[in-house]
């Protein structure tokens, strides 16, 4: 594995398998759902997340910078705090950056 | 930053140095720089080792043109960092 490799998954197992105020279950469930979102190959799993979060999920995936206060303030009030919504974004950003440089590594692959 | 927490709960010398690059820019500290040190273990850590490794380590690519690509991909994501 190249070093560039290890810390990747490093940082990947990190925000999705370590201590955190949200279930890892959870983080891995919206790392996944992002990701497939973003062009992630592979058998569709039925979806663990919670509906109240996949509005803000597919919009983080496709177009973040579309994202208001009213997003953030229904999450609150579907009863996520900050340290919840901070780490469940960091797993969605994980995810998206993830399936793009999987793609990317696999057209390279595909053409060598 | 729209997540209060992540925008002011950081120890005091993180504040400080915040204060610092207030005075040092004089503008707002940039809302990436309040994630990666928020919760530095779970997030900011591994990421900025990650990203210095991508942007500074060993490549074909010089640094300047990793810059440009990062920049570029940033325009495209309408993202100001």
């Amino acid at each position: 594995m190249s070093r560039h490799d290890e810390l990747f998954q490093r940082l990947r197992n990190n925000v999705l398998e370590g201590p955190g105020h949200t279930d890892s279950a959870l983080r891995q469930a919206v790392e996944q759902r992002v990701a497939r979102a973003s062009g992630r190959r592979g058998p569709a799993k039925p979806s663990e997340v919670p509906e109240v979060l996949r509005g803000y999920l597919d919009k983080l995936a496709q177009h973040a910078y579309k994202i208001t206060e009213d997003d953030i303030e229904a999450l609150h009030r579907a009863g996520y705090s900050d340290d919840a919504i901070f780490e469940l974004s960091i797993a969605a950003a994980i995810g998206a950056g993830a399936a793009r440089l999987e793609r990317g590594l696999a057209a390279l692959r595909s053409s060598a | 930053m729209r997540l209060k927490k992540v925008r002011d709960d950081h120890p005091w010398w993180i504040k400080l140095f915040f204060i610092a690059l207030r005075k040092k820019y004089r503008s707002t500290v940039p809302d990436v720089l309040r994630a990666l040190f928020y919760r530095k273990t779970f997030f900011g850590k591994p990421y900025s080792a990650w990203t210095q490794e991508s942007l500074r380590g060993p490549s074909e690519w010089s640094v300047g043109e990793r810059e440009l690509m990062a920049a570029f991909t940033s325009r495209l994501n309408e993202c100001q960092y």
